[in-house]
C-alpha cells in the first residue's frame, strides 16, 4: 500500500487553515455586538414608551370620556371602532370592510332587549360591526330576517315595519335615537326620535347609508358624523313581520331606550393621537391602550419600524452599478447573493396581524396594566421579522388607566448586523485569500528549496560514493540557507578526503618510489661488488621483491595516469568495429592457448572518443576473461542497437559473489581466491575499464551466466 | 678526460648510490642536495651533464628551475630528470623545458648508465661528420643511430633518448608490430602502458609539427604500434595477419 506523503506544504496549509477560525470568531463576536444592540434597542424604546407615557401622566380629561372608568367591557356591547385605512363604499355589500369576518359580532335571542319577545325558535338575529374611517363612524348590519317588511309608502309611522334603532351619546352628553327605517332598498331613511321640536320624527340626514335586501334578509351599511356620537352607544334591529302586528322580535347590543343602558364605544382618541403623532418619529409604531387593552391611539407603521439603527444607514446603499471597482462589483454580484444563502435579509414586507386593535394582548401589556414597564420580543405571525415592544403603563391619580406600547422591529439591528457581517466575510475572504496565497507561495518556496537542496545532495554523490558535483551554498540567511551551507561544506569536506583518497595511491607511489629506488640501486651497487655465492641468492630475493613492489607501483599509478590522461584526451572520431576487430585479432596472437569465438563484423560503427582508450578497456576485460576462464573459451558478441552498440565478453568459470556485481568496478576491488601466482593484483583492471567507459558515456556492468557458468562483462557505448 | 656529471638529488642514499655507480663508470661525479648548491657549483663551471631530480628538498619545482636557469647558460648540456613523479604533467614539462630526457627512478642503474653513455656519445657524434653506415634511411626518414638524432623531410626532430629509442624500435622493422613490452625494452625504460601511449603520441605530434599529413606511426589496437612505410598499406597487413591465423 502506498502511503500517502504528507509534505511540507501540505503540513503548512493544515497548519494554515486555523485561520478559519477567524471568520468563526468574527461572526460570534458580530452575533455579541448584536446581542447588545437589542439591548440597546429594548431600552431605548422602553425609554421612548416612558417618555409618551409621562407626557401622558395624570392627564385624565384624556381619558374621562374613553370609557376607561368602566370595570369591566362586554363584548357586543362596549364597541371598539377599529380604524379603517381605507374608505368604505355605502353598498350594503361588506367586500369592502377588512377583515370582516373576524371583526363581526353575532346578535341572537340572548341578546333580546325585550325579554317579553326573547322567542329561542325565531330566526332573527344579525351580525354587526363597527368602523372608524375619516370623520365617520361606520356601522355594518347584517340582518337574518325571513320576511323583511318595509315601511309602506305614505305611512306615517316608522316603527310599523323592520328597522334598526340606534342611541348615541354624543360628546357634550346629549343622548339622541334615531330610527331607520326603509320604504324600500337603497338610501337610507333615518329619523331622529328625541329632542324633537314636533311630534314627528324628524329626519337625520346625517346619518347615511344603504338599505340591501339580501336572500336572508338585508344589510344595512350606514355612517354617523364622529361629531354625532360620543362614547356611548347601543342599537338594536327591530324585526317586524306584519306592518299590523308589531314588533315580533328586538335585539341589540343594549337597550337603546335610555342613556343608562347604553353599552360603549372606544373610537382612536383624536387628542391622544396628536400626543402620539408628537413620538411618531421615532421609528416606532406607538400605540397607547386603555385598560381594557383597547387601543387609544396609535401612529407608526410596524414595517417602517425599525428602531433607532434603521437611520444608521451606510453609505454605500446608494452606489450604483456604474462606478463600482472591481471589488465592489465582485462583492455585489457574487459575495452578497452568496452571504444571503445563510444570512436573513431583514423583510421589507412582513404581516403582522397579531394584534386586535379591540384587544391587544400579550404579557407585557398584560404586566404593564398592573403597573411594571415590561418589554417583550416576539416574531410577527409569519414569522419574518423580530418585534421588540415595550409597554409602559399611564397612571392618574395613582391608577393605572393605561398603558403606551411601543413596539420596533429589529431590521434596523439586522441590517447593521448584516451589513456588518458582509464587511467581516468580505474582508475574511480577502484575508484568507490572500494568506492562502502567500502560505502556499511560501509553503512551494520552502519545499522548492528543500528540493532543490535534496536534488543537490543526491546529485552530489553518485551510487558508488563518489563526489560527482558540489553543492552550491545558499546566501539565503535562514535555517535551509544554513542546512544548505552546511550541506555544501559537508560535500566540500567529503570532496577533499574523496580527493585525498583518490589521491592515495598516486602519492603512495610517488612517495615510495623514493625509497624503493634506494633499495634497488643499493642493490645493484651491491651485485656490482663481489659477493659471496650464498649472499647472491639474498639480492636475487631483495630483488624479486622490488619488481614486485616497483610492479604494484606502476598499476597503482596506471590508475591515476588514465584519469588524468583522460581529462586532457581529445575526442576523435574513429570505427568502433575496427579497433575491436584489431584488438582481437592481437589477442589472438597474445593469448595463443585462448580460442576467441568472435565473428568480427566489416560494418563501419562510427565513434567519438579514444581509440587507444577503448583499445585499454578491451585489454583489461579480456585479460580478466583469459585469467578465470577454464576452458579456455572466450566469446565476444556485439549487439547493435539504434542508440548504443553493446559488447559482451565473457568467459566460463567461476562466478562473481552476487555482492560483488556492483563493486567490481571499483578501485583496489579483487575477487581472486588468494593471490598463487608472483603477479600482484590490486584490482586496478575493471576499475580503468569502468573509468574509460564512464569517459565514452558507456556503462560496464558484469553478471553471471549459467549452463555452462561463467561471467559476462558487458559493456555499452551510445553511437553517436 | 673523463666527463663530469653533476647529480642534484636530495636523497643522499639514492644521490651517493648512483654516484657510486658512475663513479665506478670512470666519470667524474659531483654531488648537489639542493639547488643553492648546485647553482653556486654551475656558476663556476658547467659540468658535462646533470642528473636532476624535480623536488627538492622544500622546492617543489627545484629541479625544474635549475633546468631553465642551466638552459639559460647552455643549450647544448644534456639533462636528464630522474625523479619519482611519473605523471605526464610533469613528463611534458619537464621535456618541454628542455630536458633530454625524463626518466623515473624505476629505471636501474645499467639502463641508467647506458642511458649516460648514450646522451655521451650522442654529443661527440654531433662534434664530427656524419658517418654514412651509421644513418638508417626510410623514405622521407633518417634516422642517424651514431647521433641518435632523427629527421623528417630532412628537418631534424628534437627527440629525447627514449623517444628516439621508441623511433628506432618501430622503424628498424617497418611494417611490423611492436608491442608496448618491446618497445619498453628496446627504449630500456619501464613504465606502463599508457605511458607507451603518450610518449608514442608525442613522437606523432613531433612529426606532425613538420608534416600535416604524417601518418606513419600506426596503432595496431591490441597489439602494440607499427612504422608503416607509404607504399605498404595497413588494412592489408592486418588482413594478411588475420589469413595467417586462420
Amino acid at each position: 500500500m502506498m502511503r500517502i506523503r504528507f509534505g511540507l506544504r501540505a503540513k503548512l496549509l493544515l497548519l494554515a487553515s486555523v485561520l478559519f477560525t477567524i471568520p468563526w470568531f468574527g461572526y460570534q463576536y458580530v452575533w455579541e455586538m448584536e446581542k447588545y444592540l437589542r439591548y440597546g434597542q429594548e431600552q431605548t424604546i422602553l425609554g421612548t414608551a416612558r417618555a409618551l407615557a409621562t407626557a401622558l401622566h395624570e392627564r385624565p380629561n384624556l381619558f374621562n370620556n374613553q370609557a376607561s372608568f368602566l370595570p369591566s367591557v362586554e363584548q357586543g356591547k362596549d364597541f371598539y371602532g377599529y380604524e379603517l385605512k381605507q374608505a368604505i363604499q355605502l353598498d350594503g355589500l361588506p367586500n369592502d370592510w377588512p377583515n370582516y369576518e373576524n371583526r363581526i359580532h353575532l346578535y341572537n335571542q340572548q341578546n333580546s332587549i325585550n325579554p317579553l319577545l326573547a322567542n329561542i325558535n325565531s330566526e332573527h338575529m344579525f351580525t354587526a360591526t363597527i368602523a372608524k374611517y375619516g370623520k365617520y363612524l361606520y356601522l355594518f348590519i347584517s340582518v337574518v330576517d325571513n320576511k323583511v317588511v318595509f315601511r309602506p309608502t305614505n305611512a306615517q309611522s316608522i316603527v310599523n315595519n323592520d328597522h334598526l334603532e340606534i342611541a348615541l351619546v354624543d360628546n357634550s352628553g346629549v343622548f339622541n335615537r334615531y330610527i331607520i327605517a326603509n320604504k324600500q332598498s337603497g338610501w337610507l331613511d333615518s329619523y331622529r326620535i328625541t329632542h324633537l321640536s314636533g311630534p314627528f320624527p324628524e329626519v337625520a340626514n346625517f346619518i347615511q347609508g344603504h338599505w340591501l335586501t339580501t336572500p336572508q334578509g338585508y344589510n344595512i351599511e350606514l355612517r354617523i358624523p364622529l361629531t354625532h356620537v360620543g362614547d356611548q352607544i347601543a342599537f338594536a334591529v327591530h324585526d317586524v313581520d306584519s306592518t299590523t302586528e308589531g314588533i315580533s322580535s328586538s335585539i341589540g347590543s343594549a337597550d337603546p331606550s335610555q342613556k343608562e343602558t347604553l353599552g360603549t364605544i372606544v373610537v382612536p382618541s383624536p387628542e391622544i393621537e396628536r400626543i402620539v403623532k408628537g413620538m411618531s418619529h421615532t421609528n416606532s409604531r406607538i400605540w397607547v391602550v386603555d385598560q381594557h387593552k383597547r387601543v387609544l391611539a396609535s401612529a407608526g407603521d410596524l414595517t417602517k419600524a425599525g428602531g433607532v439603527w434603521q437611520r444608521t444607514r451606510l453609505p454605500d446603499d446608494n452606489t450604483n452599478g456604474n462606478n463600482l471597482s472591481p471589488w465592489q462589483q465582485l462583492e455585489q454580484n457574487w459575495l452578497i447573493p452568496l452571504y444571503y444563502k445563510f444570512l436573513t435579509k431583514p423583510p421589507k414586507a412582513f404581516i403582522d396581524n397579531l394584534y386586535d386593535t379591540q384587544n391587544l394582548t400579550g404579557q407585557h401589556i398584560e404586566t404593564a396594566l398592573i403597573g411594571d414597564p415590561s418589554s417583550q420580543w416576539r416574531l410577527t405571525k409569519d414569522q419574518q421579522a423580530v418585534v421588540l415592544s415595550a409597554a409602559y403603563p399611564i397612571f392618574i391619580n395613582q391608577q393605572v388607566h393605561g398603558a403606551v406600547i411601543v413596539e420596533e422591529t429589529t431590521n434596523g439591528i439586522r441590517t447593521l448586523r448584516n451589513k456588518a457581517l458582509e464587511k467581516l466575510f468580505s474582508a475574511i475572504i480577502a484575508i484568507l485569500l490572500i494568506s492562502a496565497v502567500v502560505f502556499l507561495l511560501f509553503a512551494s518556496r520552502i519545499s522548492n528549496r528543500i528540493s532543490k537542496l535534496r536534488n543537490q545532495a543526491e546529485n552530489a554523490i553518485d551510487e558508488n560514493g563518489r563526489i560527482t558535483a558540489s553543492i552550491t551554498a545558499s546566501t539565503a540567511n535562514d535555517e535551509i540557507g544554513d542546512l544548505s551551507r552546511s550541506f555544501a561544506q559537508v560535500v566540500n569536506r567529503l570532496s577533499q578526503y574523496n580527493h585525498y583518497l583518490e589521491g592515495m595511491s598516486s602519492r603512495l607511489s610517488h612517495e615510495l618510489r623514493t625509497p624503493i629506488a634506494v633499495v634497488r640501486t643499493s642493490l645493484e651497487n651491491l651485485s656490482l661488488h663481489d659477493i659471496p655465492q650464498q649472499s647472491q641468492q639474498y639480492i636475487d630475493r631483495a630483488q624479486g621483491g622490488i619488481a614486485r613492489l616497483n610492479a604494484i607501483l606502476t598499476s597503482m599509478s596506471e590508475a591515476t595516469r588514465i584519469e588524468q590522461m583522460l581529462v586532457s584526451c581529445e575526442r576523435v572520431n574513429f570505427d568502433f568495429n575496427r579497433v575491436l576487430n584489431g584488438c582481437i585479432q592481437g589477442y589472438q596472437q597474445v593469448y595463443s592457448t585462448i580460442n576467441f569465438h568472435y565473428k568480427p563484423s566489416d560494418k563501419a560503427l562510427s565513434m567519438n572518443g579514444s581509440p587507444e582508450h577503448i583499445a585499454q578497456l578491451f585489454d583489461k576485460v579480456i585479460a580478466n576473461a583469459a585469467e578465470f576462464s577454464i576452458d579456455q573459451k572466450i566469446f565476444i558478441t556485439t549487439e547493435y542497437h539504434s542508440k548504443e552498440v553493446v559488447v559482451h565478453i565473457s568467459n566460463n568459470g567461476q562466478l562473481l559473489p552476487e555482492q560483488m556485481h556492483e563493486r567490481l568496478f571499483d578501485s583496489m576491488v579483487s575477487v581472486r581466491k588468494g593471490s598463487q601466482d608472483t603477479q600482484p593484483h590490486l584490482g586496478l583492471g575493471l576499475y580503468i575499464a569502468r573509468l574509460i567507459c564512464q569517459f565514452h558515456q558507456g556503462k560496464i556492468t558484469a553478471t553471471n551466466h549459467h549452463n555452462p557458468q561463467g561471467v559476462t562483462i558487458s559493456m555499452s557505448f551510445p553511437r553517436t | 678526460m673523463s666527463k663530469r656529471i653533476a647529480i642534484v638529488e636530495d636523497e643522499a642514499a639514492i644521490r651517493e648510490n648512483y654516484a657510486d655507480v658512475l663513479r665506478a663508470q670512470g666519470y667524474q661525479v659531483q654531488t648537489f642536495a639542493n639547488r643553492e648548491s648546485a647553482t653556486q657549483a654551475f656558476t663556476l663551471q658547467l659540468p658535462h651533464l646533470v642528473i636532476l631530480d624535480i623536488g627538492l628538498e622544500q622546492e617543489y619545482d627545484g629541479g625544474f628551475t635549475l633546468c631553465q636557469w642551466l638552459r639559460t647558460l647552455s643549450s647544448t648540456l644534456p639533462i636528464i630528470f630522474l625523479t619519482a613523479r611519473d605523471n605526464d604533467v610533469d613528463t611534458v614539462s619537464g621535456l618541454r623545458i628542455g630536458a633530454d630526457d625524463y626518466l623515473t627512478k624505476d629505471i636501474s642503474l645499467p639502463h641508467l648508465t647506458a642511458r649516460i653513455a648514450a646522451l655521451f656519445r650522442r654529443e661527440d657524434a654531433l662534434k664530427q661528420p656524419s658517418a654514412k653506415e651509421h644513418i638508417l634511411n626510410l623514405e622521407q626518414l633518417e634516422i642517424d643511430v651514431q647521433r641518435m638524432t632523427v629527421s623528417w623531410l630532412s628537418v631534424p626532430l628534437d627527440i629525447t633518448i627514449t623517444e628516439f629509442w621508441m623511433v628506432h624500435a618501430l622503424a628498424k622493422n617497418p611494417g611490423f608490430v611492436k608491442s608496448r613490452q618491446q618497445l619498453m625494452n628496446e627504449s630500456k625504460i619501464f613504465v606502463d602502458d599508457s605511458t607507451i601511449t603518450s610518449h608514442i603520441k608525442r613522437i606523432r605530434k613531433k612529426f606532425i609539427k613538420i608534416d600535416q599529413t604524417f601518418d606513419c606511426i600506426e596503432t595496431v589496437y591490441g597489439m602494440g604500434y607499427r612504422w608503416n612505410t607509404a607504399n605498404s598499406n595497413a588494412t592489408n597487413h592486418i588482413t594478411s595477419s588475420v589469413t595467417d591465423q586462420e
